[in-house]
This record gives structure tokens, C-alpha cells and sequence, in this order.
């Protein structure tokens, strides 16, 4: 009998010296959504928003650091970012192509648009290209029906796609991806 | 029944072309903001009155009557909260995204009136995380109100400052659950809580706290300048008043458009749709959660009696997904079901549980494994899920169940066929020693 046992005295990422909410986040939050709320708590969604916006992915370090920033215990941060689809653990590409999967979309054909990229690109919905350029998902109803099927690249919506079209626009996004720096 | 053009949709072009973001100065050009200018020269509960006597029902999906929403509002209690539900997750609906893209101020102007009349503190705004370019556009909306003395000042009589904030959700279809979209704004995992407490009672941050639709907000100036007569006079008795109808599927010219509540699903699709591309077959009109309906079903009024009169769950969003004879009604379902069984928040074992096994029952009919009791089981798990059967905290479980419910008492055949036809009888598949 043998147990392959995992080493849990060290935690699973390496803590980094340099915070994930830095000090221009914290001020932006404190400043902007604070007052807005009864309860510091409820600006998990800004904070978490803003993270995402400047990171592209939650690390286990910001969490415990938002958890201190907005003095409740870091499982409740956890229990509540782990719930909401936009909030992320793992990595992604420098463009993330969500591509609505619900009625009107798969009426419409969105499976063709998911194989063609199959195709081409080589990954499934999940996955992410090696050149981590392009990581693409399956969404529920991005509630934009009439224009079936439809698929965000980062912030921007697309539709109604073709295979080949869409493909095309994927191919031509440029190496950076323009970057909002001021979120919400 | 009297339709006098468009109420809601009245700023924006029907021509595509010719639309465009309407900001505040072309707004208030308009017409815009002068009906709260009117409002706060009115005793608040006059107000209220005037949107109980239109008849004006939820926008939202629920149809519950707005302005007696708002009388269950404990008196004298503060701060009271109002939540303008912007969620807008459920497949095949869009019309809320559409009124704001180009008017966000017809809701805002709503907001504040609908804040006068209830002494309101701070209206939340939450918009979906997915609508991102129409966060940016009602960011700048609600700015503009606040420099223009809109927001950010005192209800006239009183020493309460109303606020307006958007609040941005991050995917999930369960917030716009009026219960779990309170818990996303509190900052927690938006799980739906048990009622009662009714939100009017505790609703955010434990305060009396009332929960619109935008499409319902952006009625109440209609109501304040025209009065609940001319508002009632649109729709039928039970149903007052205009409709924003977002169409998709099988038709020529997909869109949002508005008319009169009470009109027929076939008209509505021939007179703004451009028609069906091919031949009708069935079709959501509602918004999945409501169930489909049949072929023979196609002349259905789009109002609140079409519960009970065409078996579905309600009227819904009155968002209509065209679906023509090409179409395999049986991976329709699948979809479906896919989507409540990933949108399941997990706290009720038969929504839990039920949407994921109604989930790999259809998916063995869609791939050819389906069995001849397998119709009878899915029936069952949809049956004993929601709160209608009473075993569920929320209302998505009621969605999963009638989705499963009108698809097999009006098509069956359709799934019997894909029993019959390509069914490997006598075949177990397992996994991990369970049959699936």
C-alpha cells in the first residue's frame, strides 16, 4: 500500500511580496464604493471586478488580502467569489471568447462556430491556445438573442457569427489586447 | 384595446441606421425628466395610487402588481432600498439591454420617480456582469443625472438624500432572483433565501426593500403624464399597458419591438418579426422558464392569461424564440435543461439533483441511448421540483419543470421517435459501477 500524499505546509502558490490589491486599488474602492454600502462586504463584486480587470484571474494571496481589506473571514471571501462565473482561478489567454450557448444560439448554430474553432485553433471550450492568446468558453445566455449566435471577445460582443467569419476575426485580434485601465 | 405607438421604445429609431445613444440633453429635448419634475409636486402617495389604478404588472417574468408591491413597504421605517433588477439572464430575453443601450434614462427618470413615492435612499442598479458595453453607458447615464440634480438630492419634504448606484453582477442567471440578487448585492454568494421574510419587509442589508424590473420603471413616466386611464386602456383587462417583445429564432427580422399587451404571438411575429423563416413549429414565448408552446398554439395573446389558457407556466419576459419544423425538439430540451442544471445555485436537492439527472436522461436520448421509460422518469423528476409542487426555495426549479412538462405533453412524439428510431435497447452504460 502505498499513499502518494500532498504537501500541504506550503501553500499550493508561492506568496509574492508585492500585494495583489495595491494601494491605487484599495484607494479606488475605499473612495468610490465604500460609501455606497451599508456593510464593506458588500463590495466583494467591485473589489473582485477590479482584480480580475488588472490580473485577468483571482489568486489565492488576493483573496486573504481582500478578506483583511474588507475585515470578514477569508472563507467568505472564497464562498462568495467561488460562486460567479466571471471570476476565475486559472489563467487565461490574452483574449477570453465566451460563445453563448443557450436556445437562441444553439437554434442558430453555435456548434458549427465551436468546431470550426476546434478546427483551427485546435481547443476546446476550457481550453487555451499555446501562444495563450486565445482562451475560449461556453456561456449561458448572453442575452443578445437577435443576434444569434453571438459570442463576447473580452468585453465585445460578436453576432450573428459565421464559422468561417468569426475564425477570420479571431485570427486578425492583435497580439495586445487594448486595455481599459479605468473598470467601472 | 387602444395602441397609440410606442411608448417605451418611442426615442429610439426603427431603423437601425438611424440609432443612436440618446444622452441626457437629447432626453430632456425630448420630453425627458419633466414627468419627475411633475411627480415631486405630488403627495407621494398619489404616486403610488395613480401606478396601483393603471394595473401596470412586474416586467420581469412574475407579473405581480407593481404599485401594490410597493404598499408592502412597512410605514414610517428607514432607510428603505429599491433594487432595479437588470440581471436579465434568462435565455432567449434581451429587451432590457436593448431600452438601455440607446434610452437609459427613461429607466432612471423611472427610478426616481418611483423613489419619491416610496422615500427610497439608495436605488441599486444591478446589471449583469455580461453586459459590459451597457454597464459603461449606464455609468455615464447615471453620472449625467447626478450632475444634473437628478439623483443626489433631497426627496422634496423630507431629509433623505436619494443615491443611485450600478452595481455590477459576475454571472449568474440566479441573481436575477429577486432574493439572490439581494445577496450578490450584500457581497455574498447569491443564493436565494427563504420567503417570508418578504424583501419588502427585509429585503437588502435587512431593510424594507422593494425589487423592479427596468422595463417596469421605465413605464412610470408614461403613467405620471398621461394618467392610469390611457395606460390601462393599452392591453386587456387583466394585462395593462405596452410590452417591449424581443423576438429571435427562425424569423426574418429578429429584434426588439413593442406593442400592446394582449396581442397575438403570430401577429406580433408577422407585423415587426418579417415572419417565420419556414414553417412555425413551436416556439418560447416567454422566456425558456415558461414553457413552450404548441403548434396549434402559434395565435396565443401575449398577456397574463396565457398561463392558464395555453398551458405554460405565464406570460414570462413576452419574449418570443421562433422555432421552425427544422428543428430537433429534442436537443432543444437538452439545452434547456443543460442551462438550469449549470445555473442551479445547489441548495435544493430535487433542483440540485433533478436538473442534473433530467440533464443525462436527455442527453442518452440525444445520443441514441434513450429508453421507453425514460419519458415517464423525466415527467417525474420535473414534476417534483419548484415551488409550485413546494420543494424548492425558488422559482428556477418551477422553470426546469415546465420546460420538461409543456415539451412532453405537446410533442411527444417527437421524443418517442428518438426512442424508437436509433434506441440501443439493452445496452448499459455505467460509470463507476452507477447506470447512467
Amino acid at each position: 500500500m502505498a499513499w502518494i500524499a500532498q504537501n500541504r505546509l506550503q501553500p499550493l502558490e508561492p506568496t509574492r511580496a508585492e500585494p495583489y490589491l495595491t494601494d491605487a486599488i484599495k484607494q479606488k474602492i475605499s473612495e468610490k464604493y465604500f460609501p455606497r454600502y451599508p456593510t464593506k462586504r458588500a463590495c466583494m463584486l467591485p473589489l473582485f471586478h477590479e482584480v480580475m480587470h488588472t490580473y485577468g484571474f483571482i489568486a489565492p494571496q488576493a483573496m486573504d488580502e481582500a478578506a483583511a481589506f474588507l475585515e470578514i473571514s477569508p472563507s467568505e471571501v472564497q464562498d462568495a467569489v467561488s460562486f460567479y462565473e466571471e471570476f476565475r482561478f486559472d489563467k487565461t489567454g490574452t483574449y477570453v471568447v465566451n460563445v453563448c450557448r443557450s436556445l437562441a444560439c444553439e437554434l442558430l448554430g453555435h456548434e458549427k462556430i465551436l468546431q470550426k474553432i476546434r478546427d483551427v485553433f485546435g481547443i476546446d471550450p476550457g481550453e487555451t491556445t499555446d501562444d495563450h492568446k486565445i482562451t475560449v468558453l461556453e456561456v449561458e445566455c448572453l442575452g443578445a438573442c437577435e443576434f444569434a449566435p453571438c459570442a463576447l471577445i473580452n468585453e465585445d460582443l460578436h453576432g450573428p457569427l459565421t464559422p468561417d467569419g468569426f475564425v477570420k476575426t479571431l485570427q486578425s485580434l492583435p497580439a495586445e489586447a487594448k486595455h481599459d485601465a479605468s473598470t467601472h | 384595446m387602444a395602441y397609440p405607438g410606442p411608448v417605451l421604445l418611442k426615442r429610439i429609431p426603427d431603423d437601425p441606421a438611424q440609432r443612436e445613444l440618446i444622452r441626457y440633453a437629447d432626453y430632456v429635448a425630448s420630453g425627458g425628466y419633466a414627468m419627475l419634475k411633475k411627480s415631486l409636486t405630488m403627495p407621494p402617495g398619489d404616486i403610488v395610487k395613480m401606478v396601483i389604478d393603471s394595473g401596470l404588472r412586474g416586467r420581469g417574468g412574475a407579473g405581480f402588481p407593481c404599485g401594490t408591491k410597493w404598499t408592502f413597504l412597512p410605514k414610517d421605517l428607514h432607510p428603505r432600498y429599491l433594487a432595479v433588477n437588470f440581471d436579465e439572464s434568462e435565455p432567449c430575453t434581451f429587451k432590457d439591454r436593448y431600452l438601455c443601450e440607446y434610452d437609459p434614462h427613461i429607466m432612471l427618470e423611472g427610478i426616481a420617480i418611483a423613489a419619491y413615492a416610496n422615500s427610497i435612499t439608495n436605488s441599486y442598479i444591478f446589471i449583469r456582469g455580461e453586459y459590459h458595453k451597457q454597464f459603461h453607458i449606464l455609468e455615464d447615464a447615471v453620472k449625467e443625472a447626478y450632475d444634473n440634480g437628478i439623483f443626489g438630492v433631497k426627496h422634496p419634504g423630507t431629509e433623505i438624500v436619494h443615491n443611485c448606484y450600478v452595481h455590477k453582477g459576475a454571472g449568474a442567471y440566479i441573481c436575477g432572483e429577486e432574493t439572490g440578487l439581494l445577496e450578490a448585492l450584500e457581497g455574498k454568494r447569491g443564493w436565494p433565501r427563504i420567503k417570508p421574510p418578504f424583501p419588502a419587509v427585509a429585503g437588502a442589508f435587512a431593510k424594507p426593500t422593494i425589487i423592479n424590473n427596468v422595463e417596469t420603471l421605465a413605464c412610470i413616466p408614461y403613467i405620471v403624464e398621461n394618467g392610469p386611464a390611457a395606460f390601462k386602456a393599452m392591453g386587456t383587462p387583466s394585462s395593462a399597458g405596452p410590452k417591449l417583445m424581443g423576438i429571435s429564432g427562425h424569423v426574418n427580422k429578429p429584434g426588439v419591438y413593442e406593442d400592446e399587451l394582449g396581442i397575438p404571438l403570430s401577429k406580433l411575429v408577422e407585423k415587426y418579426g418579417g415572419g417565420v423563416k419556414g414553417k412555425y413549429k413551436a416556439a418560447f414565448h416567454g422566456g425558456i422558464s415558461m414553457g413552450v408552446l404548441g403548434t396549434d398554439q402559434f395565435d396565443a395573446p401575449m398577456d397574463f392569461d396565457i398561463g392558464k389558457k395555453y398551458g405554460v407556466l405565464g406570460l414570462g419576459t413576452a419574449c418570443p424564440t421562433i422555432m421552425n419544423d427544422t428543428t430537433d425538439l429534442v436537443r432543444m430540451t437538452r439545452n434547456c435543461i443543460r442551462f438550469y442544471a449549470h445555473e442551479s445555485c445547489g441548495q435544493c436537492t430535487p433542483c440540485r439533483e433533478g436538473s442534473a439527472w433530467a440533464y443525462k436522461i436527455l442527453n442518452r436520448m440525444v445520443e441514441g441511448r434513450g429508453k421507453t421509460k425514460d419519458l415517464d422518469l423525466l415527467m417525474e423528476i420535473g414534476l417534483a421540483q419548484g415551488i409550485m409542487p413546494g420543494t424548492t426555495i425558488c422559482g428556477l426549479a418551477d422553470g426546469t419543470n415546465w420546460v420538461i412538462k409543456t415539451m412532453l405533453q405537446k410533442f411527444r412524439p417527437d421524443f418517442e421517435k428518438v426512442i424508437k428510431s436509433d434506441a440501443v435497447q439493452g445496452v448499459e452504460v455505467t460509470v463507476g459501477g452507477v447506470s447512467v
